[in-house]
């Protein structure tokens, strides 16, 4: 194992008007070392990021940043990457219409006379693409590339600029189960060249599989600093929420009841009026939890929005909610008939993140509260309750959304879903980016609704949470149904088997 | 819990509008003669309700170019049918408004339905209104009245109240902030939110009031409180309850702030883009008739430009040209803002051409605080 720190921070304080983000934090990377960087939302991992990134220039902290033994003073983001700090974010940095070839060089385009060399710029990039063993035409436009190899576009980006230590912050939030274990192979192969990186995940199972060692973050403290081989996921999480964590996901089954949603032979197709989803069928009960799986692309999200009314062409098929046909939905009449959706990018489909708590939470159901005007005494009153059901971590129901952490965010915009009084619940990833402590309470709500009798229909990427929270259990490959698997059925193999049904080669589609 | 905090925004308004006036009493003392406070007041009455109806527009996050040509297509429609076919005035000015009404709905369902940007739409809005406008007044003046005898629309901007019923009126207002005040204040505490010191509200009612009866007491020494005031305070006061209180309202800011979001929440996009067109053509007319009445009749150049005017009095409002935010009573201030300029540069004598790099200056410096606040604030 090398050992000699190539970055560390020593006793780093970070301050912002009323909160202390970081308190010295003491960390170090070791060349070659893939090290974990665990910690629930608001633990100051952003913050960390953000320091050692230059975002935060030297002068607004306290302590120091050392790169190879000598404190470095980084003013900039360019400061950064003149020290071979790379910054790989959850939201992806390409430009949707260059293509491939051409992002990976962008702001660093090899030229000749001047001129961009665009051969070079072209073969390198094939080069690069071939080393890490990516199936990527560099030719193709960046935006018509699934999330999963953008993100792996980034990385191959970020190693053009003679970085040595990457950091990852959320690489895999939008990645399948197949093109993680690709990321994970490239940073394997990255380790062997000598390049460090630190990992962010909220995945304990991708933070074990790759990293060497693990430190947690609490409350802007370093908490701990773990070898990964002589600890277990039980140990971290016990450190990240500073109480033990007995059950991950603590489903406690309800009786199911008369069915609610009926899906019949479903076809659709998207806007350009290419097939998407084809004939897909399935029933969800009261009381139910139904889960959706699938790899990124196989219809998921779009079976939802279009149930929802939100999104895309009927070309067959039928939807009957409560018994009844609804023909030309719109997320209106939706929620009039009993269906609410939580969609799985909040901050563009859910929230109104300049307003306050209060404003976000009543606007799906200002009607059972306005008679002409807005019955304000009732609408605190909803909001009030639903807020300390909820429990979202704020000062009042004023404070504005936008400076909640992504965990308190999430809840309002259940919230606002559930004040609709809804039958049946869509919830679209409702967990993705959200702390361990949030996840629970998360999981927590779906058990009340279903003892409320409603029905939850629950889309998720990941197959623990999928298996242990769902009942059932339905894998969508290519838009066609993959299996269909009761929760005793399911295993990961399984539910993997039936999601590349219809996949010639997973990676490259 | 008790807050002392003063919106930056709001205060640095304040002391613009109280830095224009100081300079201008100081340059030329007849800015603040009776007369040209009453004249103000007009001015401001059109201009406001004009923006008032901008504000609903630009909440969507939308933008009316249209506005100024559309005053003076209703002004004309009105002006042409009472002087040159004797109609009355209440049947013409019904006519102008459905006019204005149908073709705010037009570009209001294009806009929501086809999604073309507003942009677009409202700039051939500007365009097509304009040379409808000189179509129907004949590229003529068109006098507001036929005869001598007033009519309703005439009397738009040359009524004044009688100076008991200025008085009662003011006296009503008051008494309904301080209720309004006090209700909302015990509410919010009732409800554990933050309210503002008592000191500051106070204060602010007080400085609210003063303002308020010393303008009666000024007016009052040339003609009293002008009718179109009177509008003014009526469509200010609707456009208040609407953005405040009414599930449409909530929708404006929802759409504004994040129109993806709203659509998933069950906000029915369209009916509220129309709707808030439909009551921006209602403004748009009120304003055309005050604004035509004001000239005494409708020519050519009645309404030109007004659409900047409104934009801008949004804008230094504090409304977010992105929209999503922005209040009457912002809207308002802008408004009493920029028309305390122009009627000060007027009674200087200022040329045109530093008019025009004035209010240009004013409308650029007051969305770059815009940017810069909201920059610091997110």
């Amino acid at each position: 194992m090398p050992s000699n720190p190539i970055l560390e921070t020593r006793l780093l304080t970070k301050r912002f008007p009323g909160v202390t983000a970081l308190s010295d934090v003491t960390f170090d990377l070791r060349s070659g070392e893939v090290h974990g960087l665990c910690g629930e939302n608001g633990a100051g991992k952003s913050t960390l990021i953000k320091t050692l990134s230059g975002i935060h220039p030297h002068g607004s902290y306290e302590g120091g940043i050392f790169v190879d033994g000598a404190e470095a003073h980084l003013r900039s983001i360019a400061d950064a990457q003149a020290a071979g700090i790379a910054v790989i974010y959850q939201e992806l940095a390409l430009v949707n219409n260059l293509t491939v070839a051409e992002n990976i060089f962008l702001g660093n385009e090899p030229t000749r006379l001047g001129l961009i060399d665009w051969d070079k710029v072209y073969t390198d990039a094939a080069n690069l693409l071939k080393r890490f063993k990516l199936n990527i035409d560099p030719a193709a436009r960046v935006g018509d590339l699934g999330t999963g190899l953008q993100q792996l576009v980034e990385i191959v980006k970020a190693l053009t600029k003679k970085s040595r230590i990457l950091i990852l912050d959320e690489p895999t939030a939008a990645l399948t189960e197949a093109e993680v274990e690709v990321l994970l192979q490239i940073i394997r192969g990255l380790r062997a060249d000598g390049i460090s990186a630190i990992y962010i995940s909220h995945k304990l199972d991708e933070i074990f599989a790759i990293t060497d060692r693990i430190t947690v973050l609490l409350d802007g403290k370093s908490i701990v600093t773990l070898d990964t081989e002589q600890t277990n996921s039980g140990e971290v999480i016990r450190h990240m929420v500073g109480r033990p964590i007995e059950d991950l996901f603590p489903r406690r089954r309800s009786k199911p009841g008369e069915t609610l949603l009926s899906v019949k032979n479903l076809t659709v197709a998207n806007g350009e009026g290419h097939t998407i989803l084809h004939d897909i069928s399935f029933e969800v009960r009261a009381g139910e939890v139904f889960g959706i799986g699938g790899l990124m692309g196989s219809g998921r999200s779009e079976t939802l929005m279009h149930i929802f009314g939100a999104w895309g062409d009927r070309l067959g098929g039928e939807v009957l909610l409560a018994g009844n046909s609804t023909r030309n939905q719109t997320p209106r009449s939706a929620i009039n008939n009993g269906l609410v959706m939580v969609t799985e990018d909040r901050k563009r489909y859910g929230l109104n993140l300049d307003k306050s708590i209060g404003f976000n939470l009543s606007l799906s159901s200002l009607g059972e509260i306005s008679h002409g005007f807005i019955d304000q005494n009732a609408e605190v009153t909803r909001n009030r309750e639903m807020f300390g059901s909820l429990r979202v971590k704020a000062p009042s129901l004023e404070t504005t959304v936008g400076t909640l952490s992504g965990g308190n965010q999430q809840k309002v915009v259940i919230g606002k879903a559930l004040l609709t009084n809804p039958d049946v619940v869509f919830l679209d990833e409702p967990t993705r980016g959200i702390d361990v402590g949030a996840k629970l309470e998360v999981y927590e709500f779906i058990n009340r609704l279903t003892a409320e009798g409603k029905a939850v229909v629950l889309v998720s990427s990941e197959l623990p949470e999928l298996m242990g929270m769902s009942d059932r259990i339905l894998m969508l490959a290519e838009g066609h149904v993959g299996g269909l698997f009761t929760r005793e059925e399911a295993t990961q193999e399984r539910l993997l088997a039936a999601a590349i049904k219809f996949h010639k080669d997973p990676l490259t589609v | 819990m008790k807050s002392s905090k003063i919106n930056v925004r709001d205060f640095s308004l304040f002391i613009a509008i109280v830095l224009v006036w100081v300079f201008f009493s100081w340059q030329i003392p007849d800015f603040v003669s009776a007369r040209n406070l009453s004249m103000l007041s007009i001015e401001l009455s059109t201009t406001a309700v004009a923006s008032l109806g901008m504000l609903l527009i630009i909440l969507l996050g939308h933008i009316d170019l249209s506005v100024g040509s559309a005053i003076g297509l209703t002004g004309g429609i009105a002006s042409v049918l009472i002087f040159q076919h004797q109609w009355s005035a209440p049947a013409a000015m019904l006519v102008a408004l459905l006019v204005g009404i149908t073709l705010y709905t037009l570009m209001g369902f294009i806009i929501a339905k086809e999604r073309i940007p507003a942009f677009i739409i409202t700039l051939g809005g500007l365009l097509i209104f304009k040379g409808v406008f000189w179509k129907v007044i004949g590229n003529q003046t068109i006098p507001v009245k036929a005869g001598e005898n007033a009519n309703l629309l005439s009397i738009l901007t040359t009524y004044y109240l009688p100076a008991w019923a200025g008085y009662a009126l003011v006296a009503l207002i008051i008494v309904a902030l301080v209720i309004a005040r006090i209700r909302s204040r015990a509410k919010r505490r009732g409800y554990g939110f933050e309210v503002e010191s008592g000191e500051l509200v106070f204060s602010k009612l007080f400085v609210t009031s003063q303002a308020l009866i010393l303008a009666v007491i000024v007016l009052g020494r040339f003609r009293g409180v002008p009718l179109s005031l009177t509008v003014l305070g009526a469509v200010a006061f609707i456009i208040w309850v609407i953005t405040n209180h009414t599930r449409f309202g909530r929708y404006l800011y929802a759409i504004g702030g994040n129109e993806e979001a709203a659509v998933i929440s069950g906000v029915p996009v369209m009916a509220v883009t129309i709707g808030a067109f439909i009551i921006a053509g209602i403004t748009a007319t009120i304003t055309g008739f005050m604004q035509t009445a004001y000239s005494g009749a409708s020519t050519t150049t009645t309404g030109e430009l007004m659409e900047l005017d409104a934009i801008a009095s949004c804008v230094i409002g504090g409304t977010a040209l992105a929209g999503g935010r922005g209040t009457v009573a912002g809207v308002l201030a802008g408004a009493f803002l920029i028309d305390s300029l122009m009627n000060g540069m007027t009674l200087m004598a200022v040329s045109p051409e530093m008019k025009f790099v004035t209010r240009g200056l004013v409308l650029t410096l007051a969305v770059w605080m815009d940017v810069r606040l909201s920059r610091r604030a997110s």
